[in-house]
């Protein structure tokens, strides 16, 4: 590979990588985990880089490496502690904790989101991102119908957990 | 309001505090993968190599191997074209598995790229399954002219009482059933393990379109 195409990846990728951040923030919780998936990451996007041609929008792009990364390729580490193993107990103090402070909410919603199964993870996040239910369809290859299904079950699920 | 609505306000203003430098992006261009795509590939490479070496080594270390050969197939054109046959069909493996790791691509949708490596692993299974196939004929075929060929073995069978060939099958069945569960669950830790959380979220995408 050449210098000038590192040199284009590394300054577009520093330019965005707020979007894989936020994905590794979804997927992992903690600091370690969190640099090994943004690694894994980067590793993916830079070797897909060379087929990239421009005409999706770069930031498009990583959305589509960056979960099939996270959803699919990545290989967890020890030092990543899946989300599944500690379902519910988390949850259930922070409910007990909460309080009607926006906050506290949204502590709770972070809890409540890291709780979800991978796809569904997905789902919010391109929701959270404002990614319309075609570009949703596309990115995880179900149909628009369904992926509009899904995102409403997903939030009356957040509810419940909320509102119990 | 929504109550994703309230977590999309606080997510898009939201930076994150570990910002990472160019340099480190630079640094971890040249770290290696951890990719299960790239785990699997080795793991298909070991197992071509493992089964052509089961095959091969044989005819070229050990003599009375070779002697038997010679026995069982005076007929050397029978023996030229199952070794054909089976090369070709290994190098039709190789070809398929190249084919199908190259087809991977991280920048299909979700549900593709786990198709795709659902793919490859399958062919590799039907490698395998291929070899137990052809390893177990083998083993049959073996007995069987060992028994013909040798005049003690025969001689032993044809005196031996039914209770005694009783315990002879007994112990042949038990042993190639130890021998298959031994590969079964060596292949059910391998690739279950590996391929756990894959599988999972294939289930799942594949649950929405019912």
């Amino acid at each position: 590979m050449n210098k000038e195409l590192e040199h284009n990846f590394v300054e577009l990728l520093e330019k965005h990588q707020n979007i894989v951040h936020k994905v590794c923030r979804l997927y992992t919780n903690n600091y370690d985990a969190h640099n090994d998936l943004f690694q894994e990451i980067t590793i993916q996007l830079w070797k897909a880089y060379p087929k990239f041609r421009g005409d999706a929008k770069f930031s498009t792009w990583m959305y589509r490496v960056g979960l099939n990364t996270a959803i699919t390729l990545y290989r967890k580490s020890k030092r990543t502690i899946s989300t599944q193993d500690f379902e519910g107990v988390s949850f259930k103090i922070s409910a007990e904790e909460y309080d009607d402070t926006q906050e506290q909410q949204l502590k709770v919603l972070y809890q409540a989101v890291h709780q979800l199964n991978d796809i569904e993870k997905a789902l919010v996040f391109l929701y959270l991102e404002d990614k319309d239910y075609r570009e949703i369809s596309e990115t995880l290859g179900i149909s628009e119908v369904n992926a509009r299904v899904k995102m409403n079950r997903i939030k009356t699920k957040l509810k419940t957990i909320l509102n119990p | 309001m929504d109550e994703l609505d309230l977590l999309k306000k606080d997510w898009n203003q939201s930076s994150d505090n570990h910002k990472v430098s160019a340099k480190s992006i630079y640094a971890m261009l040249h770290k290696k993968s951890s990719s299960i795509v790239k785990t699997l590939f080795y793991i298909s490479i070991a197992e071509l190599v493992f089964w052509i070496l089961i095959n091969v080594l044989p005819t070229f270390f050990s003599k009375s191997y070779n002697e038997q050969l010679d026995l069982v197939y005076s007929n050397k054109t029978v023996l030229v074209l199952i070794n054909v046959v089976s090369y070709a069909i290994i190098l039709l493996f190789v070809y398929l598995l190249f084919k199908s790791q190259k087809a991977i691509s991280v920048t299909d949708n979700a549900k593709k790229l786990m198709e795709s490596i659902l793919k490859t692993r399958k062919i590799i299974k039907y490698y395998v399954l291929y070899n137990l196939i052809v390893l177990f004929i083998s083993i049959i075929l073996g007995l069987y002219f060992g028994i013909k060929h040798s005049t003690e073995a025969s001689n032993m069978l044809t005196n031996a009482s039914t209770s005694e060939m009783l315990v002879f099958y007994g112990v042949c069945f038990v042993m190639a059933l130890f021998f298959l569960l031994c590969f079964w669950l060596f292949y059910k830790l391998l690739y279950g393990l590996l391929l756990k959380r894959l599988n999972r979220n294939y289930r799942e995408l594949k649950k929405l379109e019912v």
